[in-house]
């Protein structure tokens, strides 16, 4: 449980990050908070040969724009609950950040890094996909602008390209105001998700004028609900609509089975937790 | 005027190495450090099964470091040999680094040495291992398939043994039934985990001829004597230390091929050598745990009267069997305990250890109890709703109560609190249970209430290892204690205290017996060479073996120190006293000498001795345990809330009433039955060692194998009754494993409860809980 040989660079600007990752190519990986790196590096799971420390890049702004949410790659999970701006418009994205891992874990997790490295359960490439996020990956190369719908590719697999980085995630700010909620259900407190439904709605009193879901934890990358959110568009969302919303979204998503967790049950759970999300994303409006 | 002597035990004595231990002085195996050492790590076979063709080691010769590397071909006949002495038993013998054949996944095949852990790690992993794939046995079906090859040379299949216990006239109670009720029964396999994983130092100097290996183990001597045996060396000249031992929980109660592998290598290249277990090695090669199924038939009378009893036990103990609890501990254990705190007297069990291509089974923390009590509180609670009588009241009509009872199989229980401790129960949970049938018919949410009664025999000793033929052969307890010329004492324990408190527990009844300050005793513990033999700590016997053994040797110093003070005092020995550091007179507390003047004068000043009286203030003492141990008690109930649409389960409450006999101290025994309740809530929830059908292990870090961790656990609320045994000096119960032995039965009679179904088989993961409810959500399960 030792890492393979590795060399270190601490990189001082986001130039000289970007000069060093090219240089490395599939060589190198840039290094936030180390919480899934470290352990997949002791395991040897992971054998770069070069590590590009990022942690002393001014990323870790989180700055409005115009209609434009903007969130640092180094922003540390536990921030989101002392920020205003996610609260107000995005309380699907704050709800999530409660169910990731632990205190310390929080503390040092990093948004590029959780949406780096993409793991199919994982909180906040699912809000990501929700909010419909654009990733902003930068290279020598110049920048380019991913739609969180085609960052996320397969599990741990990204569009992002050898010598490229995450620098920020660009959430829109809603026109209207949202109503949003995360639940999930892990095996215990902290672990990764075995299904998590994120969900926003816009409301007219009881009907729905707009809504979005998404989940985690069932195929290899978050997946939207389409039909479901089609079929609550001006509907009155009742517990019944609800439990149908989460019928359709889990009829057109095909779940992975594990040692721990059948197909069968992610399913059953995909409709449950929809409707429960649907539910507690209403009630937050009081 | 009466002295006042507080008695020190039952008193609530914060831990004394509590200092050491949380302020980050402890020394642990990895913090020895020695000069010129070698690190080695294990190139392990990756695969289940297969006949070694090739162990290629070329790639270390241009790696550009030194490394030194062995093979099984480089270590002659060195290997671990764990039989029990029965005409039944196949033997298994694991060569120290395999050789023709490797077992399981994680199997040492090549020792890989550097001057540096991280080199020797990189070094390991350019072993090339050339296996051909052998046949797997990977089910408890497998290994009984006769068409299934044995895995070792020579088998005649793979049980490793299979034999039968009985007692009464079964045939008699079948045929008086009114009810017969049977059931099978399942618990998974896991494993103990120590925080602090394994690991060996070891140095040997040749100007002394002295080999001195430290090891993160619970049984030092133990360790001296295999290896003194198995390397050709005099005892005398092997020291073995355990460090600051950070959990053991049974899985450091074997001795282990690592032990003597690390030893030899030292003396071989004439360096020391250290290797540190991590914790993919502990999860998937150390030792695993469980992993039984029983069938069981319970013969019932008309009125709900237990007639008799039935059993089949199996377990799979993996590739090899275990020194010195052998192959045949886990499913003996099973079927000796299996009658547990009930009145039938006719019993049959056939029980049998089977083999697989998995890693070998050792003992953890409660050793099969959890899983035969698992059975046994599963079954209760099964023929309770067949005979439809409520699960407590059926266990009082069946309870033991007079004392001392033979039991169906010939042991003789000591007086304990079994009816009572069920009673009191009963009045805690009394909301509870009235809170769960409210929630009968909910397809939302569901609360149920279960419980576990059950004895555990501990403080066992030597006549039930002869009975058992199992190589540990012996089980006495030996302190040797010795008061300074300051009046202080120092105790040599053959215990060795990794967690258990031993060093406050036992300096407390030093204390008592002497009239001293617990404070003013210092325990050593864990090194050969200060400690007289014994063959270590695990077992729930310190309490009351090694709080024996500390309580008569000392009661021979407190002997001599009342001689000389009625010596000095012109009176009777009789009428001394010992207490608050001095010894007084006991009808004239004014009229005494402080202890330690009697110390210096037993060492120093030994002018003033009474004539003829030999020097010094040194005993020793060895206590064996009583014929058939002494029986400790307890209650565990859960309550739990179940979830209904998703499998989620909460656990909203635990208890535990608990009789250990004699409390030595308080905070040592909650503390004990706490971290017991945690692990034995990690069995019936979480921990699970899970293979797949090539026996590869598919849970093989903290991300897998998953702990009970703080926010899945409740309070864990522990009432006493105290029932001190005569068996024992200080009235003391064995109480270290109990905690872990309840929680299982207790949980999954709770989910039984709270769903109306039967729940056979542990862990209650969430998609076990799951499908346990389908007939609720009206699905077929
Ligand atoms: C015990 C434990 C429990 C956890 N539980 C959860 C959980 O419940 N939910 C959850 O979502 N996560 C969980 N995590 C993971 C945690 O959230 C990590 O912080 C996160 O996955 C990675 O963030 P990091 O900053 O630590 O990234 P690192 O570990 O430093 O890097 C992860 C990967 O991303 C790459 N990377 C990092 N930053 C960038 C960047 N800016 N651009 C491109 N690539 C980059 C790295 O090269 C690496 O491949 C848990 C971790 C642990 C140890």
């Amino acid at each position: 449980m030792r890492p393979a040989a590795f060399e270190y660079h601490r990189a001082a600007s986001i130039e000289e990050a970007l000069s060093l990752l090219a240089e490395f190519g599939e060589d190198g990986r840039p290094i936030a908070g180390g919480q899934s790196l470290v352990p997949m590096m002791n395991l040897r799971l992971a054998r770069p040969e070069h590590l590009v420390d990022i942690n002393s890049l001014e990323l870790d702004k989180i700055e409005r724009t115009g209609d434009t949410l903007s969130l640092g790659a180094l922003v540390r999970h536990e921030r989101y609950f002392n920020e205003p701006l996610i609260a107000e418009h995005f309380p699907a994205f704050l709800d999530a950040a409660h169910w990731i891992g632990h205190p310390t874990i929080r503390r040092h997790g990093s948004l590029g890094g959780s949406i780096s490295h993409a793991d199919p359960s994982a909180e906040l490439p699912c809000v990501c996909v929700l909010h419909d996020a654009t990733i902003v990956a930068r290279s020598v190369n110049g920048e380019r602008r991913i739609p969180a719908s085609e960052f996320f590719i397969s599990a741990y697999v990204t569009a992002l390209e050898p010598g490229e980085m995450v620098v920020a995630v660009e959430l829109p700010i809603p026109q209207r105001k949202q109503h949003g909620a995360f639940i999930e259900i892990a095996e215990r407190m902290g672990d990764f998700a075995v299904i998590g439904i994120g969900a926003v709605l816009e409301l007219d009193g009881d009907t729905v004028l707009d809504a979005r879901i998404a989940c985690a934890g069932a195929e290899l990358t978050p997946v939207r609900a389409a039909s479901a959110e089609q079929f609550l568009k001006g509907r009155q969302l009742t517990e019944e609509v609800a439990q149908e919303a989460g019928q359709l979204f889990a009829q057109s998503v095909d779940p992975v089975n594990d040692y721990r967790s059948s197909a069968e049950y992610r399913r059953h759970l995909i409709v449950q937790l929809t409707s429960r999300t649907l539910m507690r994303a209403m009630k937050s409006k009081a | 005027m009466k002295a006042e002597n507080p008695r020190q035990i039952g008193a609530r004595v914060q831990r004394f190495e509590d200092v050491r231990l949380l302020s980050g002085v402890a020394r642990y195996i990895d913090d020895i450090r020695l000069p010129n050492c070698l690190h080695l790590t294990f190139a392990r076979s990756q695969m289940a099964h297969g006949r070694i063709l090739d162990v290629d080691t070329s790639a270390l010769e241009d790696i550009g470091y030194p490394t030194w590397v062995f093979t099984g071909k480089d270590i002659g006949d060195l290997s671990m040999k764990a039989h029990q002495d029965v005409p039944e038993m196949q033997y298994s013998e694991q060569p120290l680094l395999a050789r023709d054949v490797v077992r399981f996944v994680g199997e040492p095949v090549a020792a890989v040495l550097a001057e540096d852990p991280y080199l020797s790690e990189d070094a390991a992993e350019m072993v090339f291992i050339d296996c051909d794939p052998l046949p797997v046995v990977g089910t408890m079906d497998q290994a009984r398939d006769p068409s299934i090859p044995p895995i070792h040379d020579g088998w005649k299949s793979n049980v490793f043994i299979e034999r039968q216990m009985k007692g009464g006239d079964l045939e008699a109670a079948r045929a008086n039934a009114a009810y017969v009720v049977r059931r099978t029964f399942r618990n998974q396999r896991q494993t103990g985990v120590p925080m602090e994983c394994r690991g060996v130092v070891a140095q040997y100097s040749p100007g002394d001829r002295m080999l001195t290996v430290w090891s993160s183990t619970q049984m030092p001597h133990l360790v001296r004597t295999y290896i003194s045996e198995e390397l050709d060396l005099p005892e005398s000249r092997i020291r073995v230390i355990a460090p600051e031992v950070g959990g053991g929980f049974g899985v450091k109660g074997q001795v282990f091929g690592e032990e003597v592998l690390v030893a030899w290598l030292a003396m071989k290249t004439q360096r020391p050598v250290k290797w540190i277990e991590d914790r993919r090695e502990n999860l998937i090669a150390s030792i695993h745990a469980r992993d039984h199924a029983h069938t069981l038939e319970a013969y019932v009378s008309k009125e709900g009267r237990l007639l008799g009893l039935w059993a089949d036990i199996s377990v799979d103990v993996g590739a090899y069997s275990t020194f010195p609890f052998t192959a045949a501990g886990d499913p003996g254990m099973a079927a000796k305990v299996m009658p547990g705190p009930y009145d039938f007297q006719a019993y049959e069990a056939t029980f049998r250890a089977l083999a697989s291509n998995k890693c070998p089974l050792g003992t953890y923390r409660g050793v099969a109890r959890p899983s035969a009590v698992f059975s046994q509180e599963r079954l209760m609670d099964e023929i309770a709703k067949e005979i439809g009588m409520d699960p407590i009241e059926f266990r009082l009509k069946n309870i033991i109560r007079e004392f001392p009872y033979k039991n169906v199989l010939g042991f003789t229980y000591d007086p304990g609190s079994y009816a009572e401790s069920l009673e009191k129960i009963r009045e805690i949970l009394a909301d509870d249970i009235a809170a769960a049938r409210e929630t009968r018919h909910s397809k939302e949410k569901r609360i149920g209430v279960g419980l576990a009664c059950f004895i555990e025999q501990t403080a066992h000793g030597t006549p039930d290892f002869t009975r058992r033929r199992v190589p540990i052969e012996t089980g006495y307890i030996a302190a040797r204690v010795e008061m300074q010329p300051d009046g202080t004492v120092v105790i040599g324990l053959g215990l060795q205290s990794h967690g258990q408190g031993l060093e406050t527990t036992m300096a407390q009844v030093a204390a008592d017996a002497l009239g001293i300050d617990p404070k003013d005793v210092f325990v050593r513990h864990g090194d050969t060479l200060t400690s007289p033999y014994s063959v270590g700590t695990w077992g729930s016997r310190g309490g009351p073996l090694g709080g024996g053994a500390v309580h008569l040797a000392s009661l021979k110093i407190a002997d001599k120190l009342k001689a000389i003070a009625a010596h000095q005092l012109q009176s009777n020995k009789d009428q001394i006293s010992l207490g608050g550091g001095k010894a007084y007179i006991t009808d004239d507390p004014s009229r005494y000498i402080p202890i330690r003047t009697l110390a210096r004068q037993a060492l120093r000043n030994v002018e003033n001795l009474p004539e003829g009286m030999i020097p010094g203030l040194e005993a020793e003492y060895s206590l064996d345990g009583p014929r058939d141990g002494t029986y400790s008690n307890a209650v565990h109930a859960a309550v739990v809330e179940i979830d209904v649409p998703t499998g989620k389960l909460k656990l909203k409450r635990f208890v535990v009433v608990e009789d250990c006999g004699t409390i030595i101290n308080p905070l040592v025994v909650d503390g004990q039955v706490r971290g017991g309740v945690v692990q034995g809530i990690g069995s019936a929830l979480f921990e699970h060692m899970i293979y797949d059908e090539q026996c590869q292990p598919l849970t093989t870090s903290f991300a897998d194998y998953l702990m009970p961790l703080a926010p899945e656990l409740p309070n864990i609320e522990v009432h006493h009754i105290e029932t001190p045994t005569p068996l024992n000096p200080i009235g003391a119960k064995g109480l270290g494993e109990g905690g872990a032995i309840g929680p299982a039965p207790a949980i999954a009679n709770a989910v039984s409860d709270a769903l109306g179904v039967e729940v056979n088989e542990t862990p209650l993961t969430l998609n076990a809980i799951w499908r346990l409810s389908a007939h609720i959500r009206g699905e077929a399960s």
